[in-house]
Formats: C-alpha cells, sequence, structure tokens
C-alpha cells in the first residue's frame, strides 16, 4: 500500500442553483450575464481529502449529508463549484445500479451497453460476456428481456458489469442492499478481493461492513467532513451521534 | 491524462471517435428496442415511407395541382417525395431533440456517460431512416422511370453536410430543452409552419415568378436548399450552382460547431437541472 495518491480533492464545494420557476433556468442562459436567477444551496462545503492506491475509504453520513454528491462529483458526472479534485484511474461508479437499462433489451444486451458507457471496446465485452452473464448468475433469465426482472437480477447484472470492467476504482453508492444474502455477500467477496489491486471509495450505511473492511472512514455531515480516521473510532463516533440525536428527538416528543 | 487538446473545428469528431464503440452500442440498442415486440419489425423503416409515396402519387394522378407545373405526376409525386424525406429528416429531430435529454436522464445523471452522444445517436438513428426512405425511392423511380440520374452519386456529398447541420441543430435544442420545456411546445407550432415554407410541395423557382423578394426570404430556409440541390442531383439530373453549395456547406459547418460549443457550454450545468 504505497501513499500515492488515486483520489485527492482540495476545497471541493458544490452548490446546486435552486430555480423559483422552472422557466428562471431558461433566462439564466439568455441574461445570466447580467443577472442571477437563481439561489445557490451549498450541499458540500470545502471538503479536502485523499485517497492512497489501494486504500479502502466508507463514507457514512445520514440522509442528504452530501455522499451521493461527492461520490457524483468524482465520478465527473456533474462539476463542483468550486475546489478541484483528480482522480488518477479508470473509475467504476456503482451509483445507482440499473438505472440505464431499457427493459425491452435483454440482460446480455444491457449488459452490452453498459459495459460501452464504461469505456470497453467490443472485443473487450465479447471477452467478458460469459463472465459477467456468470457473475450476475441469474441463469436463463439472462436472455429475457430486463422488465422481467426483479430488483434483485437488475443489482445483479449492474454489479457484473461493474465488476469486469477492468477499473481500478471501484465507487459504490450503497448499492448493494438489493440483492439477495448470497449475492451480497459474493459482491462484498468481489469489494474486498478488489482492493488487493485497486482503490476504493464506497457510501454505506452497513457500519459493520464499512467497520470490517474498510481502512478508513470519513464522516460526512451537512456537507462537510466531521471527522475522518480508523474506521472503529469513527464509526463509534457516528453510532454515538445518532444514538443522541435520536434519544434528543425522542425527549423533544 | 489529458492529450493535447485539438483545436475547435475538429473537437466534436474527436470526441466522438473516442466514444464511437458506445455512439455503436446505443445506435444498436435504439434499433433493437424499437424493433423488439413489433411483428414486421424492421420492415416498418420500408413501409411506412412506402405508403406514404403511394399515397402521393395516386393523389397526385387524380387531382395534379397546379403546383406540378407541366411536371409529370411521377416526377412531381418523386419531388414531394424527396422534399419530405429531407424535411422529415429534420422535423424528427427538432421535435425529439429537446426532450433528448429527459429521455435519457438516468444515463446522464446517473452514470459516467458522453451526454453529447446523445445527439450522434438520435441524428445516426434518423438518417439510417431516411436512408431506407431513399432506397424506397431509388426503387420506385427504377420501376417508374426505368432509370436514375447519373448525378444521383452526388447525394453523399449533400448528406454529409447536412447531417453536420441537423447535428448542429440537435445539440442546440438538445441543451435548451434541458432548461425548459417550452422549447418542445415551440418547435411543435414552429415546425408544421416551417413545413409550408419549405419548399416541398412546390419549387423554389415557381415562387421566383412571383415575387423576387418572397423568394429571397424562403432561400435563407437552409433545409429548404437542401431539399432544392437534393431533387436536383436525385430526380433532375442537374448539377447544383457550386457557388450556392459552398454557402451551404459553410453554414452547415458553422452551425454543427456553434451548436457543439454551445452544448459542451452547458452540459455540466445541465446535469444539474434536468
Amino acid at each position: 500500500m504505497s501513499s500515492e495518491p488515486i483520489i485527492r480533492c482540495s476545497g471541493i464545494g458544490k452548490a446546486f442553483q435552486l430555480y423559483a420557476h422552472q422557466n428562471d433556468q431558461l433566462k439564466q442562459i439568455l441574461f445570466g450575464l447580467w443577472k442571477k436567477f437563481y439561489k445557490e444551496k451549498w450541499v458540500l462545503h470545502d471538503i479536502t481529502f485523499t485517497v492512497g492506491r489501494g486504500e479502502r475509504v466508507g463514507i457514512v453520513g445520514r440522509n442528504g449529508a452530501g455522499k451521493t454528491t461527492l461520490l457524483q462529483i468524482l465520478c465527473g458526472i456533474t462539476m463542483p463549484t468550486k475546489g478541484v479534485f483528480e482522480v488518477n484511474g479508470r473509475i467504476a461508479p456503482i451509483l445507482a445500479l440499473g438505472s440505464g437499462f431499457d427493459g425491452l433489451l435483454t440482460g446480455r444486451e444491457n449488459a452490452r451497453i453498459g459495459a460501452a458507457i464504461l469505456g470497453l471496446s467490443r472485443k473487450e465485452v465479447d471477452a467478458r460476456i460469459e463472465d459477467i452473464a456468470a457473475f450476475a448468475d441469474i441463469g436463463p433469465f439472462f436472455e429475457q428481456p430486463m422488465r422481467t426482472y426483479s430488483m434483485g437480477m437488475i443489482a445483479r447484472v449492474a454489479f457484473a458489469i461493474c465488476a469486469f470492467a477492468d477499473a481500478n476504482v471501484l465507487i459504490v453508492d450503497e448499492a448493494l442492499s438489493v440483492g439477495d444474502e448470497i449475492f451480497q455477500r459474493k459482491c462484498e467477496k468481489y469489494i474486498s478481493n478488489f482492493s488487493r489491486k485497486g482503490t476504493i471509495l464506497m457510501v454505506s450505511h452497513d457500519l459493520v461492513f464499512l467497520e470490517k473492511l474498510c481502512d478508513r472512514v470519513l464522516w460526512l455531515e451537512n456537507g462537510v467532513v466531521r471527522e475522518i480516521g480508523e474506521p472503529a473510532r469513527i464509526i463509534a463516533d457516528y453510532r454515538a451521534a445518532m444514538v443522541a440525536e435520536e434519544s434528543q428527538a425522542a425527549g423533544a416528543a | 491524462m489529458l492529450a493535447s487538446i485539438p483545436p475547435a473545428y475538429i473537437a466534436p469528431f474527436e470526441r466522438a471517435w473516442r466514444n464511437r464503440e458506445l455512439i455503436r452500442a446505443v445506435v444498436r440498442r435504439e434499433f433493437m428496442s424499437r424493433f423488439r415486440g413489433s411483428f414486421l419489425g424492421p420492415a416498418w423503416a420500408v413501409l411506412a415511407p412506402l405508403l406514404m409515396l403511394l399515397t402521393y402519387t395516386t393523389l397526385f394522378s387524380m387531382t395534379v395541382p397546379q403546383l406540378s407545373a407541366g411536371m409529370s405526376v411521377m416526377d412531381y409525386a418523386g419531388g414531394i417525395f424527396i422534399g419530405l424525406i429531407v424535411f422529415n429528416l429534420f422535423s424528427e429531430l427538432a421535435y425529439r431533440a429537446p426532450i433528448l435529454l429527459h429521455e435519457h436522464v438516468n444515463f446522464v445523471k446517473r452514470s459516467i456517460f458522453p451526454s453529447e452522444t446523445i445527439a450522434w445517436t438520435a441524428t445516426i438513428r434518423a438518417f439510417t431512416y431516411a436512408g431506407v426512405a431513399f432506397g424506397v425511392y431509388i426503387a420506385f423511380r427504377l420501376l417508374t422511370a426505368g432509370t436514375l440520374p447519373l448525378t444521383i452519386i452526388l447525394t453523399p456529398l449533400l448528406v454529409v453536410p447536412f447531417f453536420l447541420f441537423i447535428l448542429g441543430v440537435v445539440w442546440f435544442l438538445m441543451a435548451l430543452g434541458a432548461f425548459t420545456r417550452d422549447v418542445a411546445h415551440i418547435m411543435a407550432s414552429i415546425v408544421p409552419v416551417m413545413m409550408f415554407a419549405t419548399p416541398i410541395f412546390y419549387r423554389l423557382e415557381q415562387i421566383a415568378q412571383m415575387s423576387v423578394s418572397t423568394a429571397w426570404l424562403l432561400r435563407l430556409n437552409i433545409v429548404g436548399d437542401y431539399i432544392e440541390m437534393m431533387r436536383a442531383v436525385a430526380l433532375d439530373g442537374d448539377v447544383p450552382n457550386v457557388f450556392g453549395y459552398l454557402i451551404i456547406v459553410i453554414v452547415s459547418y458553422a452551425v454543427f460547431l456553434a451548436g457543439y460549443q454551445f452544448f459542451m457550454r452547458y452540459k455540466s450545468v445541465i446535469v444539474d437541472v434536468i
């Protein structure tokens, strides 16, 4: 495990533009040079951290803390409003599993497109498609239109694609909760094997899993890094804060 | 990781080339998805234009309107058909472009997806259908007239700049449409009007006899220019005015580059507003 940074964020901030009316978006484009038609809503403030090669970093935080936005920025899906970041490597984003699938096409056909989106060439896809089918392990359903799939089956195909994308950075957004026990264990095994050759950044609410898997944990609260460090310590703090808040809420009620 | 940045006038091609595997996969998906679950499948791509052509021919053989002005029914129907192929290409994409990003919102928001390729795939798809329709036209001409003008080999010279022009328009409308749904409504009201301002059912020279200023106004409609040139090479056997052709190529290329710049400029904002 070297200290060469694979992911480096410095001072990342993200503000969404909130528009009172949808047409203000158009006005913003046309007249944006002269007047501002939106309010800014900052969801991330000054996020700074680095992830070294081969490191496994978990992210915890409550809903709306900015976890997904942070991952989206790192994947290059959305741009940060300020700050800079770099990711040195090919990313496999496991964000919202299967959201890009076409229900009319079979699992195999969707897997080919999904792999192409991740940057694989047709030859590479040809070479891997059977492995993807085997990893997804949904039997004859792989040749059926995807609209007949259950949520768990969709997640299996989606994860299988990412697993064979030849990435060296895995970015996972609490995606594994839909699969059944067997598949979840398969994914967890894959993720812990992956960390031998690649870098992992994952959001999860499964604190036990994070504590077991991660080298470090980052606690995000209201868009700022509240703590980062030893998984055992951070997760204990996070749990304590949750419990405290819960009892406070109970006391108020 | 960033290679040397290519000059602006080839940047769109460079990006598309880098994403060629993806573009191909998505185009394939669009076709598979469209024909899946339909009994006739790809035959629809032939049947729809065939039906249109037969309707026009039958209609005009019964009531040859004044507009045909000395042309044979087959020539007139063929001329309309070419006009409609070109115009439908434009109108289909003009209708669809503003909602393209909304259709692909899952790709755009949930994965690392180069959204500018959506314009390529939509345009390629539309041109493929137009190509099939053009094949129907060629078969129709061979059956009715028994021969095709030699100048038909020049069609690729028109198709390529028209493709770039359309692509530029799609990028522009795609970006605008992401910001406000009104664009789709605007297109739905403008395009039918444009249809009559475009020389589909008539020819520009017929207008020129009436009023010079009107003709010049209609000349500004670049889709109409393409239709006229397309008719010249595929029906009349004329070679278009080279000067006029060059102007159209330059304008198309400018639209292409401007559309691309516009889209790329707002690309990062679009993800957040869509």
